[in-house]
């Protein structure tokens, strides 16, 4: 009975094709991509909203943080006070024309002149009430009276800014909260994306180290002999590769007319013997030794060996110990039981001594065949 | 004392001093015009910069849309950079304005060209009616929206007082 490499391992342990180590990554990248993207839709997110609030909300101390018609009017009613107040004419025209002009600088803004009709004729009463205060040419009373209307004009103007104010507030207001809709279904959107994808990534992954595993377990059904569980020719081979440099002792051992054996009780008898003999080789060499079937009837046994006559020790037991079990032979030319004949070599492992090794542990074993079967030869250092 | 004034040539001091007899005259005098200096605060030490000779000074001209007057204006002025270290030695960190109407506001990050300190608009000086004696703006104001005058709170008008903040 002779144990074949199945092809099928040679298949499996050839690398994942291309397509699938692609969709492994692609899997991967798009989840880390939603993730991503989930960052930076936040961020942009959060960068949009913020300048917003600062235009709407953070105007204090600012230029235009109060208006600057509420900043007009209160010049120009600081004008009246000063006017109306008990104190030297001039100290009272002096301050009059200081508040009316800063009230000028902050009415006369193109918004104001381009919305309002009051602004242009109001500009133009306060130019009037100041080329006529410093002439004095209007006495204060009179004064207070003139600024009645442009303080009109500007409550007016302040009180439509305030409408426009509250008016773009609200639109902030609807647009935040769309924008916050927009970021809360996007995000749940592309965090369960990226959920999905990182569990089809987590999918992969175990395939892959299923296959792994699979592959795994097929080279090492590849390395055994299904008959009787011990390695096979391709593990001897790698064994001694894996042992570089290490003296070691090959025994070749070959049971004697096991055709004769099969034929006399049938081939699951002989598979019997054969899964017997195995054992007991292993026994027999104290399980030291690693076990290989090599064909039919041929095991091969590899141990540590650091001299020759430890090789011969253990080609002696082999001998005596099928001896001492006794299988029974009923088609044996020699009437006995069955028997063994056993060729060894020592050798230091590499992978250009095996085959030395192996071949000139096959002649010993040819000298005993020769001799009659039944014995053990060694031949001295491969 | 800053370093630069003392390295201001005989002339430049004799029409400092001239520049501060007129500014006494002018704050005696009634009737008189109120915004005649700048006054250049540098610890306890204040330099009052006559208009007259800023004015003087003012080496650049260029035409900007002004979007408070919503109109192109040509105005002339120094660049505040240049300024700043003609009268403090250096660019401070930060500034203090005062103006005229006693808006206060404390800014950095002047250590930029793109802004001028104008004291004449279309050739005429400028007045607290036209938001002086002087104004600061950007002279390059790149894409904003000048509809949006928000976008121009930075210009400072009608300054009276500018105090280096180390």
């Amino acid at each position: 009975m002779i144990s074949k490499t199945k092809p099928a391992a040679k298949l499996l342990i050839q690398p994942r094709p291309l397509a699938r180590q692609h969709r492994y990554i692609t899997w991967l990248s798009l989840s880390l991509m939603s993730f991503l993207a989930l960052m930076v839709l936040i961020v942009y997110e959060s960068r949009w909203v913020y300048p917003e609030i600062q235009a709407y909300f953070s105007q204090t101390g600012n230029l235009t943080g109060q208006q600057l018609a509420t900043r007009s009017r209160v010049y120009l009613q600081n004008t009246q006070s000063e006017l109306l107040t008990d104190q030297p004419e001039q100290a009272a025209f002096d301050a009059a024309i200081l508040n009316i002009e800063l009230a000028y600088g902050l009415f006369d803004v193109h918004v104001y002149r381009q919305e309002y009709e009051c602004a242009e004729p109001n500009l133009m009463i306060l130019n009037r009430v100041l080329a006529q205060l410093e002439l004095r040419e209007l006495d204060r009373v009179a004064a207070v009276g003139e600024l009645l209307e442009p303080i009109q004009c500007l409550t007016h103007i302040e009180m439509n800014q305030l409408d426009q104010r509250g008016a773009a507030i609200n639109d902030f207001s609807g647009s935040t909260r769309q924008h916050n809709q927009v970021l809360t279904y996007s995000s749940l959107l592309i965090f369960v994306m990226g959920l999905v994808f990182w569990s089809l990534h987590e999918r992969q992954l175990r395939r892959t180290d299923r296959a792994t595993q699979e592959t795994f377990e097929w080279m090492q059904r590849a390395m055994r002999d299904p008959l009787t569980g011990i390695g096979n020719r391709s593990a001897l081979h790698q064994d001694v590769l894996a042992k570089q440099h290490q003296s070691l002792g090959l025994i070749l051992v070959d049971i004697d007319f096991f055709k004769q054996y099969n034929d006399a009780y049938g081939h699951p008898q002989g598979d019997t013997l054969l899964r017997q003999l195995a054992t007991l080789i292993g026994e027999t060499l104290n399980d030291e030794a690693q076990l290989y079937r090599l064909g039919g009837d041929e095991f091969a046994a590899l141990l540590r060996c650091s001299d020759t006559d430890t090789l011969k020790s253990y080609c002696r037991q082999l001998i005596e110990g099928i001896r001492e079990a006794n299988f029974a032979h009923p088609a044996h030319p020699d009437k006995k039981g069955v028997t063994f004949s056993v060729g060894g070599c020592r050798f230091v492992a590499d992978e250009a001594t095996f085959a030395y090794a192996y071949e000139a542990a096959d002649k010993a074993l040819y000298r005993v065949k020769t001799a009659g079967r039944d014995g053990w030869q060694v031949t001295e250092d491969a | 004392m800053n370093a630069v004034a003392l390295h201001r040539s005989p002339w430049g001091r004799a029409r400092d001093r001239l520049a501060c007899v007129l500014i006494v005259l002018g704050i005696t005098l009634p009737g008189t015009a109120v915004a005649q200096a700048l006054n250049m605060i540098n610890g306890d030490v204040t330099q009052k910069v006559a208009l007259s000779d800023l004015r003087a000074r003012s080496d650049t001209a260029f035409t900007l849309y002004d979007p408070f007057q919503g109109r192109d204006v040509v105005m002339r002025g120094v660049a505040f950079r240049t300024f700043l270290i003609d009268q403090f030695g250096e660019v401070p960190p930060a500034l203090h304005f005062t103006a005229w109407d006693d808006y206060e506001v404390t800014l950095e990050g002047w250590d930029d060209p793109n802004w001028y300190l104008i004291s004449t608009e279309d050739g005429d000086p400028l007045t607290i009616r036209s938001r002086g004696p002087v104004r600061l703006v950007e002279r390059d104001y790149g894409d904003r929206d000048v509809e949006n005058l928000r976008e121009f709170n930075d210009w400072i008008w009608m300054i009276r007082s500018i105090e280096a903040k180390w």
